[in-house]
């Protein structure tokens, strides 16, 4: 062990129930570096840096702190030595204030008056070094997600931590917050922090780690230098021989044809100057009109909360339309409720998996019927007919590739991109005419990402249409057949295939239209 | 997870409290032994014994089914001692007011009544939540007070029998009495009744899309309501059908042992009922199971007392502590 390593954590083994999580993981991290952790859905990144954190016990292997040996025995512990945490699906207290939520739990100067000029101080001090800008008096309620992980990594800062970990901080963030985040990293490395720095984005690695650990399938692969490493060295890493990756859609280089948009045809599915005006009386969608044909992929880009949600809720019935009309085949479905939709040919996945597509205390079966429960072959509608359900939840588990021990595993236990893929499974498995999915590949390996789209691309093939809603605008024109630009609520333009083209979708992205544009959607029928 | 894994926690929590309470027992100086086996085997060493338990047995099960079916869709039923309030006061009024009619009639009219009031007991706090969202914990216990006081103003007003030195009613038509298996010791077929019940509530949460629309509201109300389920009417539906159980408990005790309405007859049926529903952790299909293990202690508890002279809140104590013992194990074992 060469004195510039701070941190080693040597033949971790965790076991759950029957799954092996980890298998004799070694891990070291030296100072001032950014550590990058890659590896498939399921490979135990976040179980390993759970460990560490003290929220799981290990079974077995050490903790070196310094080439100390090191018990954690909880959170508490592993802040005291140094180590703090940014989570995947982190907690915050939504009614209190930033600087609340940060000193929470914390001992304060004042404690009898609550007067908190110090911590105020210190915070502050903290967010200008590191480049963190945030309101420290506004609610948390208010903020932008990205915001809140500012929160979360000053929350660490301010326990005086000197290793930072950050499990996927960059899969809610938009490209600017990405940057962002990065310069505050390295000026925190520069100041002589590490960073743990989990993500499945293999760029994000290649510009901001300066090593790289590969797990597999609970064990570790490989340790490189960035210098050694490239995009496709990690794919082999990381999922061994099993992906083709001369047949993937990711990596594809080839031009794929674009849509024969047969505009003589009816749109299979049609909205026309439909607006929503929220509970606060703010419109978040404006005369948008949008129509998909049968066979089709229909994008949606936009910068994070420019009315996204509001879109896809919309389509799907969970929040009402205010003014305009959706067709579905021709038939209108603008004040159908969720429940019809469901049944009668809309599937959807929602972009909060946690939040909105999942049951984290039910079981993984009970998980792949959700909306579907009341359709044939899972139920009369008035009974569930389990045999069946477990029987094609056993067929999905299998072809959606979703790490469980079975059907009657909790969903809780789940790791973040198995629970998407749940979400894949159970909006891929049942025909539907329209399918609406709003950032499908969160969280999810390179393998899995390209799964989804072999999925989308059977669809398209097969003749239903699909609404992918992206904030990754590398996915959106790797397999959409057309590409509207959602702006303030508004659709400011919809490129064909043959006009794709990154930086006229990324002005459209911010706002700014054209004098004369080419591509409106009063263009086609 | 096997069975036996999962019933471990169970026992160790079983166990260690016994050893616990064994500990006070001891120090106050009575025979732990005794008290233990008198407790334990009191309701298998006589047939009397063991039908004292099957009648505990059933407000106690009804009791936890009427906390625990709304906490399937995530609500908190604190108000199963005011709906069997006022499915007793259901039941003994329509008994009362009917009392000449046939038993083929009078019988399901009793039952329906006290099954009706308890509902609209629980279809209170419901109706809040649903149109103010109004917190059905605060609501479903302060009725419960409200109950307490109407049944005060039944037993004393004009049903009153002004023979007895307690506060109760007269007594319901004859046609009103559940049917006995056995007339010494009087062992009525509500037994029966609570049996039919569980096995429903079984197949309904286990079985139907109803049950399965109630079990994934409780699961994610946000998520459910996603993916087109009626969340708030999931929540109606839940806390309609705890208040209907409950009311049916004090309808059987109105028909099936008191055969009028006497204050006081809710006992502290419904603090067990929230034990017996948290011991085994909102599941609806181990609820029986639990329930019953609670009767046998509660039997074995008046037993010792009467031998023993050792007090029955000894007993209460060790379900406490099981309790706290269960909710323990749970902490140990996520890590
Ligand atoms: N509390 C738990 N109980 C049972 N199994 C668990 C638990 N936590 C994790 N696992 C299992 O351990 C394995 C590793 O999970 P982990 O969350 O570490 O994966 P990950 O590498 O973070 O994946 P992802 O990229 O999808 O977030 C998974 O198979 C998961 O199902
Ligand atoms: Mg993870």
């Amino acid at each position: 062990m060469d004195n510039q390593t701070i941190l080693e954590l040597t033949n971790v083994r965790k076991v759950f129930g029957q799954t092996v999580a980890l298998d004799s993981v070694t891990f070291s991290l030296r100072r001032a570096e950014i550590h990058g952790l890659l590896g498939g859905n399921g490979a135990g990144k976040t179980t390993l840096m759970n460990i560490l954190y003290g929220l799981y016990r290990k079974d077995e292997g050490e903790i070196l702190h310094k080439g100390k040996k090191i018990n954690i025995q909880g959170p508490k512990d592993a802040i005291r030595q140094g180590i703090g945490m940014v989570h995947q699906h982190f907690l915050q207290i939504g009614n209190f204030t930033v600087l609340e939520n940060i000193i929470l739990g914390t001992d304060i100067d004042n404690r009898y008056t609550m007067k908190t000029q110090n911590e105020e101080k210190k915070i502050l001090d903290l967010c200008q070094r590191f480049g963190l800008d945030v309101d420290l008096n506004t609610t948390i309620d208010t903020l932008t997600v990205g915001t809140r992980q500012k929160v979360e990594i000053l929350k660490a800062l301010y326990r005086g931590v000197d290793i930072l970990i950050l499990d996927e901080p960059t899969t809610n963030l938009t490209p600017q917050e990405v940057d962002a985040l990065f310069e505050s990293l390295r000026v925190m490395v520069n100041d002589g922090l590490s960073i743990v720095f989990i993500t499945h984005k293999l760029r994000e690695v290649l510009s901001v780690c300066d090593r790289i650990t590969v797990l597999r399938e609970g064990k570790n692969i490989t340790t490189l230098d960035r210098k050694d490493a490239s995009e496709e060295v990690f794919v082999r890493a990381m999922v061994g021989d099993k992906m083709d990756i001369e047949n993937s859609i990711y990596f594809a280089t080839d031009q794929r044809s674009s849509f024969v948009n047969r505009l003589d045809q009816a749109a299979a599915f049609e909205m026309s100057s439909v607006s929503f005006i929220n509970k606060d009386g703010i419109p978040r969608l404006k005369d948008v009109s949008l129509n998909i044909h049968s066979g089709e992929i229909v994008g949606v880009s936009g910068v994070a909360g420019n009315g996204q949600r509001e879109l896809a809720e919309i389509v799907t019935g969970v929040i009402p339309v205010s003014h305009g009309k959706i067709l579905l085949d021709s038939k209108d479905i603008t004040h159908t409720n969720n429940q019809e939709l469901f049944k009668t040919g809309i599937a959807y996945i929602p972009e909060d998996r946690l939040h909105d597509g999942f049951l984290p205390k039910a079981n993984v079966a009970q998980n792949l019927i959700l909306g579907h429960h009341r359709n044939q072959p899972y139920s009369d509608g008035n009974f569930i007919n389990w045999k069946t359900v477990f029987k094609e939840t056993r067929e999905q588990i299998k072809e959606y590739n979703i790490k469980t021990s079975g059907p009657e595993d909790v969903g809780g236990n789940l790791s973040g991109g198995n629970i998407q893929r749940v979400l894949i499974a159970r909006a891929f498995s049942m025909p539907s005419q329209l399918l609406v999915a709003h950032n499908p590949t969160r969280g999810l390996d390179i393998p899995s990402m390209d799964f989804v789209y072999q999925k989308m691309l059977k669809r398209r093939e097969e003749g239903y249409a699909t609404l992918l809603i992206s904030e990754d605008l590398d996915e959106l024109i790797r397999i959409c057949d057309r590409i509207a630009v959602i702006y303030r609520g508004e659709i400011l333009g919809i490129l064909p295939r043959s006009e794709f083209d990154k930086y006229a979708i990324g002005r459209l992205m911010s706002g700014i239209k054209e004098e004369n544009p080419a591509t409106e959607e009063k263009a086609l029928p | 997870m096997t069975i036996v894994k999962k019933a471990l926690p169970y026992f160790l929590a079983v166990v260690a409290s016994f050893i616990a309470a064994g500990i006070f027992i001891a120090l106050m100086g009575f025979d732990v032994f005794k008290a233990y086996s008198t407790i334990l085997f009191t309701s298998f060493r006589t047939p009397n014994g063991f039908i004292q338990t099957l009648l505990k047995f059933v407000p106690l099960v009804l009791q936890a089914l009427a906390f625990t079916i709304p906490l399937t869709a995530g609500k908190f039923n604190i108000g199963g001692e005011g709906q069997m309030i006022a499915g007793g006061i259901g039941a003994a009024v329509v008994g009362i007011l009917f009392s000449s009619l046939p038993a083929y009639l009078l019988l399901p009219l009793v039952i329906l009544g006290g099954i009706i009031a308890g509902a609209i007991w629980g279809l209170i706090p419901a109706w809040l939540l649903y149109k103010f969202n109004i917190n059905e914990i605060l609501t479903t216990v302060l009725l419960n007070f409200v109950a307490l006081a109407l049944i005060d103003y039944v037993c004393t007003g004009a049903l009153r029998d002004p023979g007895a030195g307690h506060p109760t009613t007269v007594a319901i038509g004859v046609g009103g009495w559940l049917p006995l298996f056995m007339k010494n010791p009087p062992f009525h077929a509500g037994i029966i009744i609570a049996i039919l019940v569980a096995i429903g509530v079984y197949i309904y949460t286990a079985r139907t899309t109803g049950g399965y629309e109630l079990i994934a509201t409780g699961a994610n109300p946000r998520a459910a309501g996603v993916f087109g389920i009626k969340v708030r009417r999931m929540f109606v539906l839940s806390l309609l059908l705890g208040g209907a159980i409950a009311g049916l408990s004090g309808a059987i005790e109105v028909a099936g042992v008191q055969h009028r309405l006497i204050e006081g007859m809710q006992s502290n049926y419904m603090v067990l009922g929230l034990i017996i529903g948290l011991i085994a952790k909102g599941d609806n299909r181990v609820v029986p199971f639990v329930a019953f293990a609670i009767a046998i202690l509660e039997v074995g508890a008046s037993a010792m007392q009467r031998t023993l002279m050792i007090p029955v809140e000894m007993v209460f104590i060790v379900e406490a502590l099981i309790l706290l013992f269960v909710l323990l194990s749970d902490v140990v074992r996520r890590k």
